[in-house]
């Protein structure tokens, strides 16, 4: 219990507490990896392909070792044996082994691969040293397509990997063959989504510190996973981890992007231990474009077998992902085409289901995990072709979805892809964005048609998004890496400050502060006597880390665990004080009193005796107060919603604007109200970008066409409407009934979007199967341009 | 051409001089040689903001700035909006109570951008913010909270101004 004019209804958590955490930020004071400077540090930079496929002849670095300034130049082939390269995880439908070394040897299998690591005095030398180097490059034939990258007359990017499969997996369950026979109505749409890049706004970067404190090597670096790192640098410099100290500083956005191991620090550390100083790499955006993962860049042919009053019997799809030169490690390179394929029923109710998917690998930069992984163009493929339903059997695109999500009387569902649907409120989500939307008025207005010759178009898209992984569910099928345990640390100071400690880094999801609101609640702590330290493995016990809507489930969950076990040891401290019995007390406001408050003794004064006078305290009662807890919620919840996008298209242009935009959704108990509303609207703006703006080019010889802010677009404030966002949330079945949700917004943002411009081209007879819905791709789909393909 | 150069810069109300590379960003030259950090650098092309200060009076982008133009100009950077005793600006506040930043890479740039928006036009609408940081990328917020916390930004100095000229003509009218 506590009492605090901010809280609602007495209670921290489902309050928007104003964060603590944001006020460095805000002031400027915000230390993010680029910030950091150690004396006598050097600077590193990298020399990267200009080649999408090449033998590289020589590497000769003579002229660049010779530049005043210059301490280090180091080419792969020095690497060898000193360090071990990363191995694509094997993984039961990997199509062969794909090795990556840390700087190139002998081949080079995209632009923008590191060939040669220059140390010099200061970055600026750096760069002028790597354009010193000669190398020579031997064009090989390029993959750029993986529809031709898996004929058998390709060119390999691997010579283990025959059809340059680096994933495939076929995938059946229930009678498919059946439900398309016997269907009153089959449907089918092709459906494809470019490559696109999390363009987190600090880019990557790692400051590698020698014999720092009692550690061989400390790391700073920008990144999700703080232990995993640990792991992976230990494991491939050949050190123990308990030399290894990881610290996070304050980080500008990961999105996934930030959640792979990649070369460029594992070099910054190892040359750290070879020069026996501080190394510094910052990545620029130019090299962001093309050495940081990539992400979706998919071709899905969908179809849905159906009975005459719309019921989805099974639906079969096609899967290609281009993922790249190499098995993202860690992840492998399963990410996208297993997900995709595998969540693809979402929140519909779905029998039967059959899939082949592969992953093809090109001369492109890696495909990693980014936002939601998979669903977005699963949901998207599906959401049009559910449209396209509707319309053979004209029923309207709210009815045809209500006959198909699952209700909440029919759960828990095991779906056809075998994941259990429980406690989650999608039709309840639709019905509120219909009914908030005015989507019969919408409908209306559209047919009486706009008087500004636009094209108006609405779209409406559910969807599901599984968080929370615990143990029992993997992240991707398949994929070896299962996190699914992960520790916080309460400890109540002498002062009667309570500090939580945990490896889960935020890059703005406020996790810091919710935690804060959780301990706040089973403690009857004041908000204020809590404080929180993260992302340092040298002070926070172990976690995977932050990523698939996971830090908030396991955090919270974790922090109720140890937390009542640590009200229990304040407790019989104070009972013992008080001379009272454990039952009779209570915390409020950080005071330990009776129930009828004629006894108590307020926090502080209960930790410094118990640490200081500890000798007139029995020690059985006196165990200390730092405690430390695991939280594993087994089974993933389901999150989900429903979104509404209306866009206005002109059809002059081929510009589509999004002009207004309803999300329902269920995201479990709100713990800060007002950080979910900043991650739900977040989610959607990245999903209008995935949908009408981001878009990595690359030609066909693999050389990025798309390497700057001007050519990537991502939304401004312009291109994003007022989100209009609701809630219809039921408690998960995990501690404290929270779900997930940084993710799942993304993808009914991009199902909703491409609806709805599929849905304002229909109206001129035209369709669209690509996306991003770019000017170019609306005009084709109108007719007006002529069709490539 | 000289290698190096010396410049005289008003940073924040500080008066430095200095001696720098022809080559040297007027960014670098703040994070690096003056340590102020707060000023971010997104893309080093001039696209998305993060740099964003204000130089002599007008925002600027300081990844696209030389150190030496800046010679003889008055700079404020984030560093520069508290007051002297260390309290935070009022768009500061707003920004911290309506949850205008997630990662809080761009606010930099943002509070820059907003700040010179509300001088120039106190009373913007919606559509006049959303211009105005059109040339800001935030990657996290979808903008809304942003947006909003500019709105109410202006709403509070309006009200603080319409009490102040009320206070004003009362004691006129007492005297």
């Amino acid at each position: 219990m506590t009492s605090d004019a901010r809280f609602v209804n007495l209670k921290a958590v489902g309050s928007p507490v104003i964060p603590d955490e944001a006020i460095p930020l805000v002031e400027g004071d915000g230390r993010f990896l680029n910030d950091i400077k150690l004396p006598g540090m050097y600077q590193l930079a990298f020399l990267r392909s200009q080649h999408a496929h090449a033998r590289l002849n020589y590497v000769d670095a003579g002229k660049a070792r010779q530049l005043p300034g210059v301490i280090r130049v180091l080419t792969g082939k020095e690497l060898l044996g000193k360090v071990d390269p990363f191995r694509s995880m094997p993984n039961r439908f990997s199509g062969g082994e794909s090795i990556q070394h840390w700087l190139a040897v002998d081949k080079v299998r995209f632009c923008g691969e590191a060939i040669c690591a220059v140390v010099a005095e200061d970055r600026a030398t750096a760069e002028d040293a790597c354009e010193l180097i000669e190398v020579e490059y031997e064009p090989l034939p390029a993959v750029t397509d993986p529809r031709l990258g898996e004929q058998d007359d390709a060119p390999l990017v691997h010579a283990e990997c025959k059809n340059n499969y680096l994933i495939k997996r076929e995938y059946q369950r229930g009678d498919v063959d059946a439900a398309f026979r016997n269907a009153h109505v089959v449907v089918k749409r092709p459906f494809r989504i470019g490559r696109k890049q999390a363009l987190c706004l600090e880019s990557r970067g790692c400051v590698a510190g020698y014999r720092e404190s009692t550690f061989t090597l400390t790391v700073w670096i920008s990144h999700q996973l703080p232990y995993v790192v640990r792991h992976y640098l230990a494991k491939h410099l050949r050190l123990a981890e308990t030399d290894i100290r990881v610290i996070v500083p304050h980080t500008g956005g990961g999105f996934g992007q930030k959640a792979s191991i990649y070369p460029e620090e594992f070099v910054c550390g190892y040359l750290a231990l070879q020069l026996r100083r501080p190394v510094k790499w910052v990545e620029d955006r130019l090299e962001n474009m093309v050495a940081s993962t990539h992400a979706r860049d998919q071709y899905i042919e969908l179809q849905i077998a159906a009975d005459k009053n719309g019921r989805i019997l099974a639906i079969s799809s096609d899967v290609w992902v281009d993922v790249g030169a190499y098995s993202t490690y860690l992840w492998s390179a399963g990410m996208e085409p297993l997900q995709t394929a595998g969540l693809m029923p979402g929140p519909y109710r779905i029998e039967a289901m059959r899939y082949r998917t592969r992953g093809v690998a090109t001369n492109k930069t890696p495909v990693g995990p980014y936002r939601a992984v998979g669903r977005p163009s699963a949901s998207a493929s599906l959401e049009l072709l559910i449209d396209e339903l509707g319309r053979r059997l004209k029923l309207d695109p709210v009815e045809i979805r209500q006959r198909n999500l699952i209700p909440l009387e029919a759960m828990p569902y095991r779906n056809a892809n075998n994941l259990v649907h429980d406690n989650v409120n999608y039709l309840p989500c639709l019905k509120l964005a219909v009914a908030k939307s005015g989507y019969e008025r919408l409908r209306k207005e559209q047919h009486e048609g706009k008087p500004n010759g636009k094209l108006r178009g609405i779209g409406v898209a559910c969807y599901a998004e599984l968080t929370g992984l615990g143990t029992s569910t993997a992240v991707g099928p398949g994929t070896l890496l299962q996190p699914g345990r992960d520790a916080v640390t309460l400890r109540l100071e002498t002062t009667g400050v309570l500090t939580i400690a945990a490896a889960l880094p935020s890059q703005g999801q406020r996790i810091m502060t919710a935690m804060r609101q959780v301990a706040c609640d089973e403690l009857g702590m004041r908000l204020e006597d809590i404080t929180s330290i993260s992302n340092d493995t040298a002070a926070a016990p172990y976690g995977f880390g932050t990523f698939a809507s996971r830090t908030a489930v396991f955090g919270s969950g974790a922090t109720i665990i140890a937390a009542r076990e640590l009200r229990q040891r304040i407790l019989a401290i104070g009972a013992f004080l008080l001379d009272v019995p454990v039952a009779d007390l209570t915390i409020t406001n950080s005071v330990v009193h009776t129930l009828d408050r004629s006894k108590s003794i307020v926090l502080k004064d209960l930790t410094e005796k118990s640490y200081f006078s500890a000798k007139s305290i029995p020690q059985e009662l006196n165990p200390g107060f730092e405690v430390t807890a695991f939280y594993d919620p087994k089974f993933g919840s389901f999150a989900g919603g429903a979104h509404i996008a209306v866009v206005d298209v002109d059809p002059k242009t081929g510009e589509v604007e999004v002009v207004r935009y309803v999300a329902a959704e269920d995201v479990g108990t709100l713990i800060n109200p007002a950080v979910v509303e900043g991650q739900i609207i977040g989610g959607i703006a990245q999903g209008i970008g995935e949908a009408l703006l981001e878009e990595l080019v690359y030609d066909e010889t693999g050389q990025p066409r798309t390497m700057t802010l001007a050519d990537y677009l991502v939304p401004s404030a312009l291109e994003i409407p007022r989100i209009e966002l609701h809630h219809a949330n039921v408690p998960s079945a995990a501690l404290g009934g929270f779900k997930g949700c940084g993710e799942g917004s993304i993808i009914g943002a991009l199902g909703s979007v491409a609806c709805a411009v599929a849905d304002a081209l229909s109206q001129h007879g035209g369709d669209i199967h690509e996306f991003p819905a770019t000017p170019e791709r609306v005009l084709k789909g109108l007719g007006v341009l002529a069709s490539t393909q | 051409m000289a290698r190096e150069l010396p410049i005289r810069v008003t940073v924040n109300g500080k008066i430095y001089e200095r001696t720098v590379p022809v080559r040297l960003s007027l960014a670098d030259f703040l994070r690096e040689h003056l340590h102020l950090t707060g000023t971010h650098l997104g893309c080093e092309h001039g696209v998305c903001g993060a740099c964003t200060i204000s130089l002599n009076g007008r925002s600027a982008r300081a990844c696209l700035t030389l150190a030496v133009q800046a010679d003889g100009a008055d700079v404020v950077t984030v560093e520069g909006l508290r007051a002297e005793d260390g309290t935070r600006h009022p768009l500061q506040q707003i920004f911290l109570e309506n949850f205008a930043l997630q990662c809080g890479y761009c606010t930099p740039g943002m509070l820059i951008t907003a700040l010179e928006l509300l001088r120039d036009n106190p009373n913007p609408t919606e559509r006049e913010v959303r211009e105005a940081l059109s040339g800001n990328i935030c990657r996290c917020s979808g903008y809304q909270a942003i947006v909003d916390a500019v709105l109410i930004a202006a709403r509070q100095s309006g009200a603080a101004r319409a009490n102040a000229q009320a206070s004003e003509a009362t004691s006129r009218s007492s005297v």
